[in-house]
């Protein structure tokens, strides 16, 4: 007996069975987080309520039928709609900023009855789509530089208002999706040079004159490219432009800097000196490696984590989740729970380069890096490799729309796969 | 198309599984190998060691009035890291402007906290109830904010005694100790400053316990259960010898008069009653004084912080004709019935006459009426025929110039000159035996306290050689010294009781006179450089059987016999009514 909806090849069904793990893992770690702490406690209060864990049940299950959707539905109905999605992603961006109400100095939400919707989580289903349909319409052309500055509208335009709600950590997922893209589409290293040495400036530059006060890092990169480009027998105009835009990007990052908001200019500072805040930023960090930090090997313990239970560790059902695992279930348990995101990965690349249509090729590309860059960076985040900034782990942080739109993200890169692999 | 895809496919797999494998040794590192470290961070950031406080002992009337205890009052307090070098963290921010604290003044304040090595920071002291049900309402938004509860020092009658009981404070750093020993003084703890808060600082304070608790985030104890690493011993209840109601009519007796006066109960020479005027509200030290009235009260001219009964030094003026006539007795220079050359007003020694108070003269008067009277010029006429070191001796006998071991640690011992304290000042030869004719009068350089005049007056009205004041009754030493006679001839001394009474009978005491009971005091008036004559007045009551000593000295009050044996009979009249009271209520 066959069922129709079941999916079809093996390919897609890891990506299902994956799927239902981290699912499970995730409602067993916020049952953990909503549970009050045992022990010679009198604190009962786990600080964080049971119904947590009840709606993310139910997200859940819309999460399935968003997978199924996204999997059952023709990747041909994705190509074709793409700009509308697009379109329709930027006015709910635009809608959030001004509809939204002000929740702890930012707009990022509308409530919908009791659940709320996050609009720029869809945004990145609908960029990803966005941008896959342009480059595959240019694949077969030589020209370069007119898909990538097209792309390049296409993604500023919802990263810009993703930064006015604020919210840095998502428009940083926007950047991610981009890059990944153009660099699947293909470049020249002139075009990469052009591109990745002012972003390599601004970051040398806000480094000398944010962290240190001194010139001498920028100074030295400076000298550095310009030695290089002459190495590499570069052309002189070709040269000089490089040069100024590396100078303009170093410029433009103290604008910027100046242009941020006190507290994200205060988590980036945090990051480079934790020590500066011991009860803001830097405290989220230093009490999620000692959540990680004390799991071991075999981790405290299910519901037993202190860090968890005392309420040391912020964020626990949401940014920080992953410290939870850490500290209940240790180094083996964060370590399963890694493994399962690198089968998204890996996977998702191989479907990605196996993909006949350069449009799925794209879009399996585009959820790889989605699920890598928002795994890679919480994971570095919580151990305290990179500054905090507010970002999910996917489908195991509590959440609604970041769940759907995995579940719907992998839903399409198993409709994907399953076609790759079909005949 | 493809052979591109598969190399950038290789690029980004290469890329992903680096940065996967970043993650994973980032994991390894945590988890693996610093996992000691986390897991004592994570201990750490639980359990916490605090160091209990005990309470301060209370003190106690002897009838068990409170007059000294403690009251709980809730700071607002904030960890040390608040005021960074580079300004307050959010929490302070918050906190001053949800109170509306003076932004400026408050940092002023709590870096002077902060250098003074305090463990926490009180942002505002003895706070009100709306804004400790702010910070405890809105923890989560304050973090390292924490309402704490304190002992406050309370004196319940303020004023009344506050040269006895003192008042306490807050350790200065240099008497700050190891911060590892959780005995010693830890910056913020209260000592005992003045007084026998001072005098009985060890008993008074017990000793602070150590315990380890858990906490959570906000720093709320969570632990169903304290491990006590060191109990806290409360410090001890002290009484005191001291009555409030004969305080409080002492207090009243003297009528805000400057000066000092002292009640010895007898045998016991428990201090019943003592009082310094003026004085000043100890509770303005525990509540927080202004530097407005503490410079107000550094620059009275009265001096309300000199504690009179044991600091002041006076001459003690002709009560100490006591210790002349004693000494000339003893020395047999002089009889009890011995009269000398009549007095017509002064005495010519040498080229200068020596003036009799009595500007009329005395006439002839014997021994004994030479004291009743009062006579000077009888008194130069026995102090020519003594020794310095005679009336040294019998002044130290009797307990003046000398501290008389009080508990309180600045009474001073005043002065009974001899030859070699004559000699050391003036050189050898530089001065006559006219010197005789002041020190037979009490003038002089003879300088003493009030509380060794009590000293001397309950030593003859008891013939105790030993009797010391007392200001604690404790049940331990509840049988009390045997009295141990003065090496004094009974009949000298049983003389001289005699001739006290009828100072109060009929002489120069006469204004002290009890309706029922007979007291035997003597009268002074002590001439001042600086102003108007001192009065004393000295008396121990009933005069047959003695059970109360009693000193008073007004400063610049003019007749001892005019103005301070009146106050000794109103404070006795009260001290006999307490008598009858207290005895009336124990049958």
């Amino acid at each position: 007996m066959r069922m129709d909806w079941l999916p079809r090849a093996p390919s897609s069904a890891v990506l299902l069975w994956t799927f239902a793990a981290l699912c499970l893992y995730s409602l067993a770690t916020l049952w953990s987080v909503t549970e009050g702490i045992r022990g010679p406690y009198e604190m009962t209060d786990s600080g964080i309520p049971k119904a947590i864990f009840w709606r993310q049940v139910v997200w859940v299950g819309i999460g399935w039928i968003a997978l199924l959707v996204a999997m059952r539905t023709s990747l041909q109905f994705f190509e074709e709609a793409a700009p509308l999605l697009y379109l329709a992603a930027v006015l709910l961006l635009v809608l959030v900023l001004v509809l939204a109400p002000e929740v702890a100095g930012s707009r990022r939400w509308f409530a919908l009855g009791p659940l709320r919707m996050q609009p720029s989580e869809p945004a990145k289903i609908a960029l990803v789509l966005m941008l896959a349909r342009l480059f595959s319409t240019y694949v077969s052309q030589q020209r370069q530089l007119l898909p990538v500055i097209g792309s390049l509208l296409l993604a500023a335009l919802p990263l810009a208002l993703v930064l006015r709600e604020p919210d840095l950590g998502t428009s940083l997922v926007y950047a991610a999706l981009w890059l990944g893209a153009v660099f699947w589409f293909g470049l020249s290293w002139v075009f990469i040079l052009s591109v990745g040495s002012p972003l390599l400036s601004a970051i040398f530059n806000f480094y000398s004159e944010s962290v240190i006060h001194q010139a001498w890092p920028w100074g030295a990169y400076l000298l550095l490219l310009m030695a290089g480009l002459t190495v590499a027998r570069f052309r002189l105009l070709e040269s000089f432009l490089l040069v100024l835009a590396n100078i303009a990007a170093g410029v433009g990052v103290s604008f910027f800097w100046d242009g941020l908001k006190p507290y994200q200019q205060e988590r980036i500072l945090t990051f480079f000196d934790p020590t500066r805040d011991q009860f803001g930023t830097g405290y989220q960090a230093i009490q999620s490696k000692v959540a990680i930090g004390s799991g071991g090997l075999f981790g405290t313990e299910y519901l037993q984590g202190t860090q968890k239970g005392l309420a040391f560790l912020p964020e626990r059902h949401t940014d920080f989740i992953f410290s939870v695992v850490g500290e209940e279930l240790g180094f083996i348990g964060a370590l399963m729970l890694v493994a399962l995101y690198m089968v998204i990965v890996l996977k998702g690349l191989e479907i990605a380069s196996k993909a006949r249509k350069s449009f799925s090729s794209l879009v399996a590309l585009g959820v790889t890096v989605y699920f890598a860059f928002h795994v890679i960076v919480n994971i570095a985040i919580t151990t305290g490799l990179l500054p905090v900034t507010g970002l999910p782990l996917p489908v195991m942080s509590y959440g609604g729309s970041n769940l759907v739109v995995s579940a719907f993200m992998l839903g399409l890169l198993a409709n994907i796969g399953s076609r790759t692999f079909e005949s | 198309m493809r052979d591109i895809k598969i190399f950038q496919a290789r690029i980004m797999r290469g890329v992903i599984l680096l940065l996967f494998g970043v993650i994973v040794v980032e994991l390894f590192v945590l988890q693996i190998l610093k996992h000691e470290h986390y897991k004592g961070q994570s201990l750490q950031n639980r359990q916490v060691q605090i160091r209990v406080k005990p309470p301060r002992g209370r003190i106690l009337d002897r009838e068990g009035y409170v007059l000294a205890d403690n009251v709980y009052i809730a700071d607002i307090t904030l960890p040390r890291s608040s005021l960074g070098t580079d300004g307050p963290d959010s929490t302070l921010a918050r906190l001053m402007d949800w109170f509306n604290l003076p932004v400026d003044e408050t940092l002023e304040r709590l870096r002077d906290q902060k250098a003074s090595g305090r463990p926490r920071l009180t942002l505002v002291a003895n706070a009100d109830m709306p804004r400790i049900a702010a910070v405890e309402e809105r923890r989560r938004e304050l973090p390292g904010a924490r309402v704490e509860a304190r002992a406050r020092r309370r004196y319940t009658e303020g004023e009344l005694f506050a040269h006895i009981i003192g008042y306490v404070g807050e350790v200065r750093p240099e008497e700050v100790g190891d911060e590892d020993d959780h005995t010693a003084y830890h910056p913020g703890d209260t000592v005992g400053r003045e007084g026998l808060e001072a005098s009985w600082e060890g008993d008074l304070r017990g000793e602070p316990g150590l315990f380890l608790k858990e906490v959570n985030a906000v720093g709320r104890v969570v632990g169903r259960r304290d491990v006590p690493l060191r109990p806290v011993i409360s410090g001890q209840d002290v009484t005191l010898t001291l009555s409030r109601t004969l305080q409080d009519s002492l207090s009243s007796a003297m009528a805000d008069r400057q000066g000092a006066a002292v009640a010895l109960a007898l045998p016991s020479g428990e201090v019943l009653a003592a009082i310094s005027n003026p004085a000043y509200d100890p509770n303005l030290f525990t509540t927080g004084i202004s530097s407005r009235d503490w410079q107000r009260l550094l620059d009275d001219p009265r001096h309300p912080f000199l504690n009179r009964i044991i600091q002041a030094t006076y001459p003690p003026g002709s009560p100490y004709k006591i210790v002349t006539s004693l000494a000339g007795l003893e020395a047999a220079v002089v009889g009890k019935w011995t009269h000398f050359d009549p007095c017509f007003g002064a005495y010519q020694f040498g080229n200068r006459a020596f003036r009799c108070w009595k500007r009329s003269g005395h006439g002839e008067l014997d021994h004994a009426g030479g004291l009743v009277h009062s006579c000077d010029v009888f008194y130069y006429q026995l102090g020519l025929r003594l020794e310095l070191e005679q009336l040294r001796d019998m002044a130290h006998l009797l307990g003046l110039g000398q501290s008389t071991g009080s508990p309180f640690s600045a009474e001073v011992s005043g002065n009974i000159p001899d030859t070699a304290w004559y000699d050391d000042h003036y050189g050898p030869g530089k001065w006559t035996r006219g010197v005789m004719l002041n020190n037979a009068i009490g003038q002089g350089e003879i300088l003493v306290t009030p509380l060794q005049m009590a000293v001397m007056t309950a030593r003859v009205a008891l013939n105790d050689g030993h009797l010391k004041p007392r200001f604690r009754i404790r049940e331990d030493e509840a049988i009390p010294d045997p009295v141990r006679p003065l090496p004094i001839d009974v009949e000298n001394l049983e003389w001289l009781r005699h001739a006290m009474t009828r100072v109060v009978d009929m002489g120069t005491g006469t204004r002290a006179k009890l309706e029922a009971i007979e007291v035997a005091g003597k009268t002074g008036t002590a001439e001042n450089p600086h102003g108007e004559d001192h009065a004393w007045f000295v008396c121990f009551a009933p005069a047959s059987s003695p059970t109360v000593a009693f000193v008073v000295i007004l400063e610049h009050g003019g007749h001892g016999g005019a103005v301070a044996a009146p106050v000794a009979a109103r404070w006795l009249t009260a001290y006999f009514n307490w008598c009858d009271r207290s005895s009336g209520g124990e049958s």
